[in-house]
């Protein structure tokens, strides 16, 4: 750890600053001051500041708050699932076995598919009347009618949760799998000759020494999972009847309705949210550095 | 003895890969299945598992009609190849920064960029729009080049300090303490031991501006297409070119995975280049 | 120490340079590039202003079309149409004689973000000429001062009268009630769809009032194999987004109307649709049937009756053949079909505004209006292109011209883009799923859309 007095972090950091703050700066700061006004550009002879009457309208907004519900569920469960499934499969795949490398590239797939054709693909799987998966649970009689899994409030969220599931697997296992390569061998040799099983190693062993790059790669999937809206919106676009409508789907729906001023306003909210779930990660993560 | 091992091989690896593999496969399998099925089959109502006639037309009609894919993916690629190597230097020299350097300032920074995720692009578009025209940069590859590192940045530098803090930092040490400046110490040292972070961080930054829509349709015109621009193209008022979608679909995926499977060689390479080295 | 703070002042200037930046593009992108098109503007006006003084001799040349580019943007429905759009352009390109070169940029229709999108970029300062229209977002165009008045252009146009006044009020109605921002091109009237098989089946005929039309949806449900499940529904309800469409016609059988949506006639009509839903005759899918959806279910023997156009006729004949026909919605208490539209828009920052008026003419009334509404099958504006045997002999634009007397739109607001996107769909599906009444579905579209 270097404490000394130098410029060669600056310069380091340097191009990533530029490129950031060049780019990204004005438009945040453009949505940052929209959120204090009524700037809906559909009456934009009307836009003028009026402090945080978007907040509060957020806040009474009943559908802000479903939409708040739904995407801690939709983070939650998605997040979850997608991680419990990537770290299996990436301690599979760091094992030794017959075809691992054309294993290893086709489990890629999903992250490879495009969005565009992810949402309709699904929902041509999930189709009431013509999907797939209908078919298949008819045949081996788990239903004994068509389920129209994207049509019902009750079946929608489920359904689009295991595709956001599916697409969120390979990044994890991806992930996880390259950091695997920074454990060396010779603990698990050392473990092996104490006669530790399975699970010991995977919470002694494998699980700390790793520890960063989960927190990491959680933390980010989280803020990506959270803000993610073209599953959503092209298999369902939030409906029906808003079952499947999630915070970063209202504020596209208010986004491309020019209505800026209360997307931006519910926006921040979502990144505030984000942060205080991210407040203890850093706090680990500065206290240990000291 | 040994069939034992193997029948353990067989509960413990394959059964469970088998599973995962065909919850991540299958929707592939369905869209090769529909790219091949000639439209009366598709809206059939008895769903067929293999097509009873297989027609390739719609692979060819991707080249020869207005879709102009061929386009679309030379696009695709050299925007996602030049943002991968325009943000894996970036946030690899300030991951770096980040990890090794404890400066003023850091904390801030650090923050700034994790929250820099936060928001949604959908708010941006017209102030960004504005600042690509005045940079003159409209319709150009540039454009969603810079764009696209601005979001992959942030999250590369995070998954890389999440890597480096993981690694040793022994073999780092003792290089030093023999002398070795600090800029030697990374090239032969970290970098080697980092490769298979880097692959995957190169590869997450890939696919990002390698699937990103919401730009590509802001920033481009009819020359300077992505994929998933070409692809929404097919789903018009009148519904979804399905045959057309899928084909476009597959081939997308296709030169990719092949791309991958060459750079997973990498992911095992790493610690043991590094000893070695080391 | 010294470099310490070398970094903390670089970094502050840097900073404070991009602040200052920021305020100044912020404010210049707010005000829709004021400055950058007013200096335009000048140089425009002092370009004219030497042209004018340059050929004193022949006055007319001011008023004459240079030689220029236009940049049209537009969305194909499928790649057929995208080529006939080129086609169309290199047909204009060759023959117009004026040298104006018209450049196509197509953009995905994208569930209609396409206007979104166009929006974003105009707003940006795009350099978009002229471009293909929905009739819906004209209100925020407009408001934003992103139009070009076509009406003096309209008024000296010589082909003016071949496209009927209701059409040109439409265009009015939808935009600041005196001026023409928008210039017609073709029109696609909803019609009832149906098997006259199935109906043969159920022994009907063609339904004549709103009433039968209701009992009609219910007799052909039917399940034909005995297995206690309904193979063949009556109707394929859309219910996803777009369905206002086809549900308007239902609010005004029972004598509502879009002028305010909460009388007991127009509550009445939403009852009917929940009813539909509600007891089967309609595929369990509704709530999420979008237009594919529909169109497929209607296609597969699924569905006996839907609402489209003769956007989808072509495909409808090649499946079925005689199997499939059509007749206007009936009449009930009231009676409405809606009325699709697509038209052209010419902006304000368009520099050579007769040139793209050139274009967007030849689509209303030129060849381009012939060969795109023969190439897509919709229904042509241009009075003398409608009389021509091709839109004479077939059924289907029979239908459709049959239904035009009495086809209308959904109320052009600022708020209708919304209303249709995401209040439409969303509080239909919680009346169709029961968690609110009819009553209460109709008091939210009421306030949503009248905002």
């Amino acid at each position: 750890m270097v404490k000394k007095r130098t410029i060669w972090p600056y310069v380091l950091v340097a191009p990533a600053v530029l490129i950031i703050l060049c780019v990204v700066f004005i438009p945040v700061f453009n949505a940052i001051i929209m959120s204090f006004q009524n700037y809906d550009l559909r009456r934009p002879k009307e836009i003028a500041f009026n402090g945080i009457s978007n907040y509060i309208a957020a806040c009474r907004d009943p559908l802000f708050k479903g939409a708040l519900f739904r995407t801690i569920v939709w983070v939650i469960c998605g997040v979850g699932f997608q991680f419990l499934l990537g770290f299996i499969l990436a301690l599979l795949l760091n094992k030794e076995f017959a075809g691992r490398g054309v294993i290893r590239a086709v489990s890629m797939i999903p992250w490879v598919t495009p969005g565009v054709l992810i949402g309709l693909m699904w929902r041509w799987i999930y189709d009431g009347n013509f999907g797939v998966l209908n078919d298949l649970l008819l045949k081996i009689h788990i239903i004994t009618d068509k389920v129209p899994f994207l049509s019902q409030v009750t079946t929608a969220f489920p359904s689009i949760i295991v595709t956001i599931v599916w697409q969120g697997i390979p990044f994890f296992s991806l992930m996880l799998l390259a950091a695997l390569q920074g454990v060396s061998a010779e603990i698990y040799e050392a473990a092996d000759i104490d006669g530790a099983s399975f699970l010991q190693k995977l919470f002694y062993i494998t699980i700390p020494s790793i520890k960063n790059t989960i927190f990491v790669t959680v933390l980010l999937r989280v803020i990506w999972v959270a803000n993610s809206v073209d599953v959503i919106f092209n298999m369902t676009e939030g409906g029906p009847a808003y079952s499947t409508q999630t915070l970063s789907v209202y504020i596209f729906n208010k986004g491309n309705a020019l209505n800026l001023g209360y997307a931006s306003a519910m926006a921040l909210l979502l990144a505030v949210l984000l942060l205080f779930a991210a407040v203890p990660y850093l706090r680990l993560n500065f206290k240990e550095e000291g | 003895m040994r069939k034992q091992v193997d029948i353990k091989q067989i509960v413990c690896v394959y059964l469970p890969l088998v599973f995962i593999l065909l919850f991540l496969l299958f929707p592939f399998y369905w869209t090769f299945i529909t790219s091949v099925k000639p439209e009366e089959e598709l809206y059939g109502m008895v769903v067929t598992y293999w097509p009873e006639s297989i027609t390739f037309g719609s692979y060819s009609k991707l080249f020869t009609t207005t879709v102009n894919f061929l386009a679309a993916i030379k696009n695709s690629f050299i925007v996602a190849a030049l943002t991968t190597l325009v943000s894996l230097t970036a946030s690899t020299l300030a991951a770096y920064a980040f990890s090794r350097y404890r400066f003023t300032g850091r904390k801030i920074l650090m923050c700034t960029f994790l929250c820099n995720n936060m928001f949604p692009t959908v708010l941006l578009l017209i102030p960004l729009y504005s600042i690509m025209r005045k940079l003159g940069l409209l319709y150009t590859h540039t454009s969603l080049v810079l764009s696209y590192t601005t979001f992959t940045i942030p999250f590369s530098v995070w998954l890389l300090l999440g890597f480096l803090n993981d690694l040793p930092m022994s073999l780092e040490e003792a290089a030093l303490v023999d002398g070795c400046n600090r800029g030697v110490a990374f090239v032969r040292i970290i970098l080697p031991i980092l490769g298979p972070c880097l692959v995957a961080t190169g590869v997450y930054i890939f696919m990002t501006s390698w699937n990103e829509y919401t730009f590509a349709v802001m920033f481009t015109n009819t020359e300077t297409r992505t994929i998933p621009v070409a692809l929404k193209s097919l789903i018009g008022q009148l519904g979804v070119q399905w045959d057309l979608l899928t084909a476009g679909g597959i081939i997308t995926i296709i030169p990719v995975c092949v791309m991958f499977f060459f750079a997973q060689k990498r992911l095992v390479e790493g610690l043991t280049a590094g000893a070695v080295k080391g | 120490m010294k470099k310490q703070l070398f970094g903390k002042r670089t970094m502050a200037v840097i900073t404070a340079a991009l602040m200052a930046a920021g305020g100044m593009t912020g404010c210049s992108s707010g005000n829709k590039e004021t400055t950058a098109e007013v200096t335009e503007t000048t140089s425009a006006a002092a370009a004219a202003v030497t042209v004018a003084s340059e050929s004193k001799e022949e006055q007319t040349t001011a008023d004459e079309i240079k030689p220029c580019e236009i940049k049209f943007r537009y969305w194909a429905d499928n790649t057929d149409y995208s080529q006939l759009m080129q086609d169309i352009i290199k047909k204009f390109n060759a023959e117009n004689g004026k040298g104006i070169t018209v450049i196509g940029e197509e953009s995905p229709w994208d569930g209609g973000a396409y206007s979104e999108n166009l929006f974003n970029s105009k707003m940006g300062g795009g350099d978009v000429d002229c471009a293909a229209w929905k009739l819906t977002s004209t209100p925020l165009f407009v408001n934003n001062g992103l139009l070009a008045d076509l009406t003096p252009m309209i008024d000296a146009w010589d082909k003016k009268s071949e496209i009927d006044d209701n059409i040109y009020n439409i265009m009015v109605e939808a935009g600041d009630m005196q001026r023409i921002y928008v210039m017609p091109w073709n029109i696609q009237v909803l019609y009832v769809y149906y098997r006259p098989s199935i109906f043969k089946k159920a022994g009907i005929q063609v339904p004549k009032t709103y009433e039968e039309f209701l009992e009609a949806i219910e007799k052909c449900t039917m399940d034909t194999n005995g297995d206690g499940k309904t193979d063949v529904y009556g109707f394929a309800m859309r219910g996803a987004k777009g369905g206002q469409e086809p549900w308007g016609s239902f609010i005004y059988g029972r004598g509502g109307s879009f002028e305010d949506l909460t009388t007991p006639e127009a509550v009445q009509g939403m009852q009917d649709f929940i009813d539909i839903y509600q007891k089967g005759y309609v595929p369990p899918t509704a709530t999420s049937d979008g237009f594919s959806e529909i169109i497929a279910n209607f296609q597969s023997g699924l569905a006996a009756m839907t609402i489209h156009h003769t956007g989808s006729s072509k495909d409808m004949e090649k499946l079925f053949g005689d199997d499939v026909s059509a007749f206007p919605f009936p009449k009930g208490k009231g009676q409405w079909t809606s009325m699709g539209d697509t038209e052209t828009v010419i902006f304000e920052s368009c520099e050579n505004k007769k040139a793209a008026f050139e274009w967007v003419s030849y689509l209303a009334a030129g060849e381009g209006q012939k060969m795109w509404c023969e190439g897509t099958g919709n229904v042509p504006v241009s009075k003398s292109v409608q009389e021509s045997d091709f839109f004479q002999n077939d059924r289907f634009m029979k239908a459709s011209i049959n239904g035009q007397k009495f086809a209308g739109i959904v109320p052009i607001l600022d708020t209708t883009t919304e209303w249709i996107s995401d209040l439409w769909p969303n509080t239909v599906s919680q009346a169709l799923t029961g968690s609110i009444t009819a009553k209460q579905c109709m008091q939210t579209l009421q306030d949503g859309l009248y905002k």
